[in-house]
């Protein structure tokens, strides 16, 4: 395996100079006005990660995703030939919810107030007492479309009825960079979820850099994402797509494993685990095939964090309630186990994994609860946060709190 | 007590059957919150050195056809990745250190069969 040396004492700020180095206003996680146009400009334009090809595998079998940040819930549902297709969950009579379990199978979907039924491409089949209706014509009360399409197995939806953009448009060069990845064959997920009080963004930025590892991860993974060559875990590699973004995260190849990690090591796959083959990385990423790498930390825009290293992955995702309640759901997958011993590396590696997710998320909330304060105006960012930088500034363009809606 | 619930070359585990051969990611989880560092500490001691047996040992079977005395076996291996990390990390504290609340943590795999 090549050994090529990261430079982890790259100055990011002048690689990207357009991004500036003035701190950044803490307003946006905390102002409504903010929130409600994030709201209209962001979640409801762009596309957005609902989930996996593979929780719905077969005809009939649906899924539902409450989107507030659209102001909508959304049937993901795949038809009997096979497509799947999203429509907002309101019955065409009167409004009422239709789908109401998260997830389910059937073959159509029928409202609990009047009866209406519906079929899983969305047309409307059924109306009791249908001949009392005036001018009616079944064939124009289907449910109303949400346009879905796929990447790799990641289901995306785009609540705009007048979108100009495709998903694959949307993703650009990221997507082609991050394409290849085996994201269909590691399919065994751990997944948690939680709802934050704090706003969307202040979840984000925390695991947005590697700044915080040695404090926050200082015993959960010791040693693990650096090391001699890279104490402060720098990031020795950080590139913007448009509105996304992607980053290495150093792995120390001399990382010395617990009793319990090496026994774990041994049986199977490990976040931590440096001596797996590569092969499974696309060719863009890592692409010295260095031993010192981690993983890759991607950002989609807006709300979605993926990480790739050889043996597993994992998300974030964070979908806005209220400028200051937010839904974090974090989702680790791995090959499914064959053997008992690799079923026990997964089990350990997700405690870890777990273990270190309640420390990212212990901070949030009493930052939300001093950020509500007003004391503090900004974040003094360094230069290896440079990921948030870039969020703050991909978002404003978006959002014109400041620029359009003359806040400055 | 004519049987052993556990494989022969393993019985002297048989001790910890009752509390730690658990099915579920949850009740491995609760049972390791409501245990003390003593405990903990002592179920890792005595497990590490015998964990590559019994993973070799249990790798003889494929995971969806393990006989009943495998099986608990089996459940034993996952409650030990469950407490190890807090014998490893947090000096056997039973939560983790300075972290969210763990209770509001919604594991949505949790009541998954092992």
């Amino acid at each position: 395996m090549a050994t090529a040396i990261f430079d982890v004492n790259k100055r990011w700020s002048e690689e990207y100079p357009e991004l500036g180095t003035d701190p950044v206003p803490t307003e946006p996680c905390i102002s409504a006005e903010y929130f409600e146009l994030e709201r209209e400009r962001v979640f409801r334009k762009v596309w957005l990660y609902v989930g996996r090809q593979e929780e719905i595998p077969n005809p009939g079998d649906y899924m539902v995703r409450d989107l507030k940040a659209c102001r909508t819930s959304v049937i993901f549902v795949r038809g009997q030939d096979g497509e799947i297709r999203g429509f907002h969950n309101i019955c065409s009579h009167r409004g009422n919810k239709l789908a109401w379990d998260e997830a389910g199978s059937c073959q159509n979907f029928s409202c609990k107030f009047h009866g209406w039924v519906y079929d899983t491409a969305g047309q409307l089949v059924g109306v009791p007492d249908e001949e009392f209706f005036h001018n009616f014509d079944k064939a124009d009360n289907g449910l109303v479309p949400v346009a879905t399409e796929l990447w790799q197995g990641f289901l995306f939806a785009n609540v705009d009825p007048r979108r100009s953009q495709s998903l694959d448009d949307y993703l650009g060069a990221w997507g082609k960079r991050m394409s290849g990845f085996p994201y269909g064959e590691l399919t065994a997920r751990y997944a948690y979820k939680t709802e934050l009080k704090c706003n969307w963004k202040v979840a984000l930025d925390a695991f947005s850099e590697g700044y915080h590892v040695n404090v926050i991860h200082g015993q959960s993974y010791p040693d693990t994402f650096t090391g001699k060559n890279n104490p402060m875990c720098h990031l020795p590699e950080v590139r913007f797509y448009g509105p996304h973004r992607s980053c290495i995260v150093y792995g120390n190849p001399n990382h010395k494993p617990s009793p319990a990690a090496a026994i774990a090591y041994r049986f199977g796959e490990s976040v931590t685990k440096r001596s797996g083959s590569q092969d499974q990385l696309p060719a863009e990423v890592n692409p010295t095939r260095s031993a010192e790498f981690g993983f890759d930390l991607d950002v989609i825009f807006p709300n979605l964090l993926l990480h790739i290293l050889p043996g597993m992955w994992f998300t974030h995702q964070f979908w806005p309630l209220a400028v200051d309640r937010t839904l974090w759901e974090g989702r680790a997958y791995w090959p499914p186990a064959k053997t008992p011993g690799e079923r026990f590396a997964q089990e350990f590696n997700n405690t870890v994994l777990r273990n270190a997710w309640l420390e990212d998320t212990a901070t949030m909330e009493a930052t939300q609860e001093a950020l509500s304060s007003g004391v503090k105006t900004h974040f003094y960012l360094q230069d290896q946060e440079i990921l948030i930088r870039h969020s703050y500034k991909v978002l404003e363009d978006y959002v014109g709190f400041y620029t359009q809606n003359g806040n400055a | 007590m004519g049987t052993t619930r556990l494989p022969q070359p393993f019985a002297d585990l048989e001790v910890f059957v009752a509390d730690w051969s658990l099915a579920t990611q949850r009740e491995r989880e609760q049972k390791r919150a409501a245990s003390t560092a003593e405990e903990l500490k002592l179920v890792y001691r005595i497990l590490l050195p015998r964990l590559d047996p019994m993973l070799e040992y249990l790798n003889q079977y494929s995971l969806d056809k393990l006989p009943a005395d495998a099986q608990r076996l089996f459940y034993l291996t996952l409650s030990f990745a469950e407490i190890a990390p807090f014998v490893e990390c947090y000096k056997g504290e039973p939560r983790v250190l300075n972290s969210f609340e763990e209770t509001r943590f919604i594991a949505v795999h949790a009541d998954r069969l092992a």
